[in-house]
Formats: structure tokens, sequence, C-alpha cells
């Protein structure tokens, strides 16, 4: 079974396996590189939005921490870190 | 190397401290300007090298690369590769890095080293990154780069010689040399700034999850939100709290300059003037400098912790409800202070109806013009009491009260929008989220007195003219013995007409009369009736003794001054805004479509006030 990135769980690691640029724009699909999220790297989902909706998603990239919403995190395709 | 002046970029990521290295390196000595037909904001300055030769700086928008996303993103390609029209290509670039980041900076300075000019990296915020335990080599990491790099902690002044001195060595020594093809952002840039970043990392302890930790209580879903309306709501009490003895000594200060502007003049035109509309109606707003800069102090204090972007997720759930999203928050929060600097700070937003959404209701949000309105009519009509055996202020609530319409105002409004005339789909939110900081003081501090000088500048130019102007429209002609000047004036019959129009909705003369110079400005209100009052008392002792909220008090029911503070929450009286705005939106169409629809919600929303205000007995 294939996971998305909007629903993975808070504080666990994980590796991005596959994204689907199409689903985004070209300016967002930048900026996602920008960030440094690209096939292979790894991320550790942090914090969703507030009650309103819990939408955006804060995720660790490396030192830096960034902000994506759902929409985005759904064309990301995880997998689990070996351990 | 001529003998021209060298011109110095800063460039660099978003959040790499740049602006800081740019404080810390020019000082208050800064020119803030826009670029010629952009809204961009230009900050340049000047600094020396150590032997007194004189350089200038100017700080560029941060930035991820050269493939711009957004306006002042565009800015920074533009300028850096000479194309930026009134801007003489750089003859140097320092390169900003946060020390901390390495890994994601790198990539941008590859771009930027790839373009040939006399370059130098400033290795910033190096002590936070030791902080969170990163032990770094710049020597080994300028090998790789192959430009002198120099570590410096702009907050603490450390590096500043060091990278002034390698600038100039770079300069100096600089082998003119074709720009390289610009190298892709890409994966492979990626993995090139990586490797360069592991080889200059000495030694790296797992991070400290200091900031992790702050914000798994600060971003709770819950909890955040709490915590965020607290510190809105701390944020309003204090402008009231913490502003009463310093705009009183304020108050007391132009008092005494018109009794000695009094006693020093023959009673003449003159003296007339300068004691009933100049001193009067500046002096009427300039009392309220105290409170617009509490405001920017939590403003800029919210900035500079890195806690803004927190709100902005916080709050993009909600905005994300009516079309906007979390980066809109930003320009709307800065929209309190002013809607202008607001309204230039939706340059950010990359989606063009998202952006143009919030430029139409970023006057809503209420900004400190409108202060000096608020803080006048709450002070006379609202009783100075806590309320029911709580802490809270009742003053401050009604203040919180008149926020929060502004707020919910807009929130509706953009609802409406995003679903007729701006329609499109829904708007992205990307935004990285920087660590907590320390704010320092120096970069406040010159930050409170940019925004002090600019409202004193415009106290002492556009309102002080609209005030001579009123001034003299209110003294002629002449009124009869026994006749109201007032009244009688050419100001007193205009504001008869337009009092027709605002009656049903309980405005009353005075009212009518400061609407019309206010529409150049909000708070021009407040000069306005404190002029009209200082001639209607003239030579009468006691009416002079009184201030102008005493006497508003006696001549005004409470269901009056109610309506009155609701029209302001909408009323888009602002000539700088309706300017900004068609300039941001490059024609008459929108700053109309704003203006129109602001006085319709204005007219009603005082309406409903006045209407329910009398209903309830308080008319």
């Amino acid at each position: 079974m294939i996971a998305l990135l909007d629903k993975a769980p808070l504080g666990v690691a994980v590796r991005i396996s596959r994204i689907d640029w199409g689903a985004m724009s070209q300016d967002e699909g930048r900026r996602l590189r920008e960030f440094g999220l690209m096939e292979g790297c790894e991320i550790t989902p942090r914090h969703r939005g507030s009650i309103f909706s819990r939408d955006p998603l804060a995720l660790t990239v490396g030192r830096m921490q960034v902000i994506i919403r759902a929409k985005q995190a759904a064309a990301i395709e995880i997998e689990p870190i070996a351990a | 190397m001529t003998g021209a002046i060298p011109s110095i970029a800063l460039v660099g990521n978003p959040n790499a401290g740049k602006s800081s290295l740019f404080n810390a390196l020019t000082g208050a000595r800064q020119k803030i300007a826009n670029y010629p037909g952009v809204t961009v904001e230009r900050k340049a300055g000047h600094a020396s090298f150590a032997d007194g030769r004189p350089i200038s700086l100017i700080d560029l928008p941060g930035t991820y690369s050269l493939t711009p996303a957004s306006l002042d993103e565009a800015v920074t390609r533009d300028v850096v590769l000479g194309r930026q029209e009134g801007e003489k290509r750089p003859d140097a670039l320092i390169v900003v890095l946060d020390a901390a980041n390495l890994d994601n900076h790198l990539c941008f300075a590859l771009e930027l080293l790839a373009l040939g000019l006399p370059t130098v990296v400033a290795l910033n915020m190096l002590d936070l990154a030791e902080r969170d335990g990163l032990t770094l080599d710049p020597e080994r990491l300028s090998r790789e780069l192959g430009v002198p790099v120099v570590p410096t902690v702009a907050v603490r002044k450390r590096g500043l010689v060091e990278l002034l001195s390698a600038i100039d060595g770079a300069i100096q020594s600089h082998q003119p040399r074709e720009a390289v093809a610009a190298p892709r952002n890409d994966v492979s840039l990626h993995q090139r700034a990586r490797a360069i970043a592991r080889v200059a990392t000495v030694d790296e302890t797992p991070v400290r999850r200091w900031t992790q930790r702050v914000d798994r209580i600060v971003l709770h879903p819950v909890g955040g939100l709490v915590i965020l309306l607290v510190l809105m709501f701390v944020m309003f009490q204090a402008v009231y709290a913490w502003a009463g003895p310093p705009a009183d000594a304020l108050e007391g200060l132009v008092g005494s300059m018109q009794q000695w502007v009094v006693a020093t003049l023959p009673e003449n035109f003159l003296r007339d003037l300068i004691v009933e509309g100049l001193l009067a109606g500046v002096g009427a707003v300039v009392v309220f400098l105290p409170q617009i800069l509490i405001l920017f102090l939590f403003i800029l204090l919210l900035e500079a912790s890195g806690y803004m972007t927190r709100a902005a997720f916080l709050m993009d759930g909600l905005m994300a409800r009516v079309g906007l999203s979390g980066r809109g928050f930003i320009p709307l929060l800065s929209s309190f202070a002013c809607a202008v600097p607001g309204i230039m700070a939706t340059r950010a937003i990359p989606d063009e109806k998202d952006r143009l959404t919030t430029i139409l209701i970023a006057p809503l949000m209420t900004c400190s013009a409108r202060l000096p309105v608020y803080a006048l009519i709450i002070a006379a009509f609202i009783p100075d009491r806590l309320v029911g055996g709580t802490p809270v202020g009742l003053q401050g609530l009604v203040l919180f009260g008149l926020y929060l319409s502004g707020i919910v105002g807009a929130l509706v409004v953009a609802f409406v929008l995003r679903r007729t005339i701006a329609k499109g789909s829904a708007a992205g939110f990307m935004m990285e989220m920087p660590r907590y900081q320390m704010p320092q003081w120096r970069d406040i501090a010159l930050g409170l007195w940019q925004r002090a000088w600019i409202f004193l500048r415009r106290a002492g130019t556009i309102i002080a003219m609209t005030t001579v102007v009123l001034w003299l429209l209110l003294s002629f002609p002449k009124a009869p013995e026994g006749q109201s000047q007032v009244e009688y004036s050419v100001a007193g019959r205009i504001a008869s007409g337009l009092e027709v129009i605002v009656k049903p909705i309980g405005f009353n003369h005075d009212i009518a009369l400061a609407l019309i110079p206010a529409m150049a400005a909000r708070e021009v209100a407040v000069s306005a009736m404190a002029t009209a009052n200082a001639i209607d008392a003239d030579g009468d002792e006691d009416a002079m003794a009184q201030s102008l909220g005493e006497r508003l008090q006696g001549k005004w029911s409470l269901a009056t001054a109610l309506a009155f503070l609701a029209w302001f929450v909408f009323a888009p009286q602002c000539i700088s805004t309706i300017a900004i705005t068609r300039r941001e939106t490059n024609g008459w169409k929108w700053p109309m479509f704003m203006v129109g629809y602001l006085f319709l919600l204005a007219y009603a929303a005082a309406g409903i006030t006045y209407w329910t205000a009398v209903a309830f007995g308080l008319g």
C-alpha cells in the first residue's frame, strides 16, 4: 500500500519515495525542491494546523522546518526508513 | 577599480539574518525607498572600510533561488543580474548563510557564485549554530567554495570588520571572468550543497530540540490558538495601560506651547492660526505617538522572535476557509499598524487572486491611524472601570471588540470575494518556519525609530496642512455677532450638506465636519474636531480648559459615539491606502471598488449600531 505524507503520523521520520509533480503547479514544485523536499530525502512530520481544519503540515527537513498544505503533502509518497 | 563608491549587495535566503547584518553594518544610516516602477522596498545604507573609504550597501529581499516566485524575489534576481531599472549592478556580493542551515542555504550560494561577481560569504548566526551543537570549519568551506568565508554574529557585531576587509580584498583582486551557466536548482545542486556542508561540518551533535519543545506548546491545535488570542489581547490592553503617562506628558507639552505662543505673539490672525489651527490640530494627533509605538513594539517583537510564522501556521486553517492563506496573515497583521506596508507586504503572496483579496481586505484591519479616533471616543464615552471583578478594563475590551469587528468583517468580505469576483483555485501555503530567536534591541529600536519618524513626518506635513486648510475654511467668512462661527463658516456649510446624508445613522454636525478632511487620513478626524472646538470655544475660558473628550461628552449621545466608532471600523478614509492600492493593482478599478464597498459597509455598520443603541435607550 502506498503511504502518503498527508496521512503520516507526526514525529516519525520517513523517506520520500516519490513525488507527483503533476499534482501541483510549477511554482509549488520548485519551492518544494528549494526547501530540499525531493525523492530520497528524509523528513519528519511535526505539527498539523489548528482545530479549524488541521490543514497545514509543518515538517523538518535537515535542520529546517517548513510548512506545506495537505494538498501538496497528498502528492508526496513516503516509505518507512529501514532500521 | 574606479574612484566611484563601490556598491555591495547583501543577498541570501529568508531567515539568514540578512537584515540584522545589514543593520549592524550600516547602523541608523539607512535609506528606505522603493525600486522605481515596482513597490518593493529598497533598503540602502552606508558604511566604510577600515581606512575610511565609503561603500554603499543594499539589502536585497530574501529568496531561495534566482528563479523568482514573487515580486520581491524578482527584484533580487534583477539587481544581481544588473537588469533592475535604475539600479546599477552591484560591484560585489555578500552572500549571507545561516550557519545552522548550510544544507539548504548553500544551494542559493552556489547559484550566486556562478555569476562571477566578487563575492564573500558571511557565515552568519554562528553562535546559534553552536548552540544547536554544530561545529563548522569556515576555512574548509572557503576552500570548497573558492571565495572568502567570514564567520559573523551580526547581533553581537562579531566579524564585521573582517567581513568588510574580505570584501575589499575580493574587489581589489577580482579577475573578471565569464559567468558560468547557472546551475539548475535541482537534485544535483542539492547533492553538491549537502556534500559541501558535510565536509565543512566538523562535529554535529544531535539537534537540541529547544525550538521543537516550544513549538509543541505554541503550535498545539487548541492551546496554540489560546496563546495567540491571549497575546493579541495583552497587546491591545498594553496599548492602553502603558501609553497613559507619556501621552499626558505630550499633551502637557502641546498645551504649554499654546500658552507660550499666546503669551508671546500679539493677538492677530497668525496667532489664532498657530494656536487654534496648527497646535490644536497637530497636537491632537501627536499625542497618540506612544500608543502607536507600543503597538509597533509588539509587532516587531513577534516578527523578530520568529513567532509571526507560527501565528501564520495557526491561522492558515481558518484563512483557508475563506479562500486565503496563512501567507496573508503577516500582511494583514502588519495592517494593524498601517495598511500601506501591509498592502506592500502582499507581494510575498504568489497566487494573484489570493493577493488581490488580501489587498482588498487589508484596510479592514484596524490601523494605527484609527487609534487616535478610537482612543478619543472610548476615553470620553466608555467608563474607565474593570469588568465585573476581573482585571480586564472595559475600555480595553471595547477596543478589542473594535479590532475584532474589523477582523470578522474582513473574513466575511474575503469569503464573498473569493466566491465572486476573485474566484480562483485554492491558494497554496508554503513557508519556512524560522527558529526562535531573542529579538535584538538594536533592530527593534531601529524599526521603532523608523515608524515614529514616518508618523511624525505625516503629522508635520499632510496632517498639518489639512488642519490649516480646515482652520481657514472654519474661520471664514466671519460670523456676525450672536451666530456660531463654526456653523457660519464655509466648512460648516459644506458639513450641513453632508449632514443630511449621515443624519440617519446618528451623525451630528461635528462628525459631518470631521469626515471631510479625514478623507486624507483618519486621524485628521481628531485634529479637525479639535480645531473646530478650539474655534468654537474662542474666548470662553471654561470651554478652553476642557479637553476635547470632555467637550464631546456634553454634545454627543452614547449612541452617536458608538455609531462613529462603527463607522471607522470600515470607512476607507486614507488617501495613502487608496494610492498604494492603485499602484499595487495597476489601475483604478480595484481601488474604486475598495472605496465603494467600504463606504457602504461603514454606512450600514454605523446605522445598525446607532439604531440598535437607540432601541436600547442610549440615544
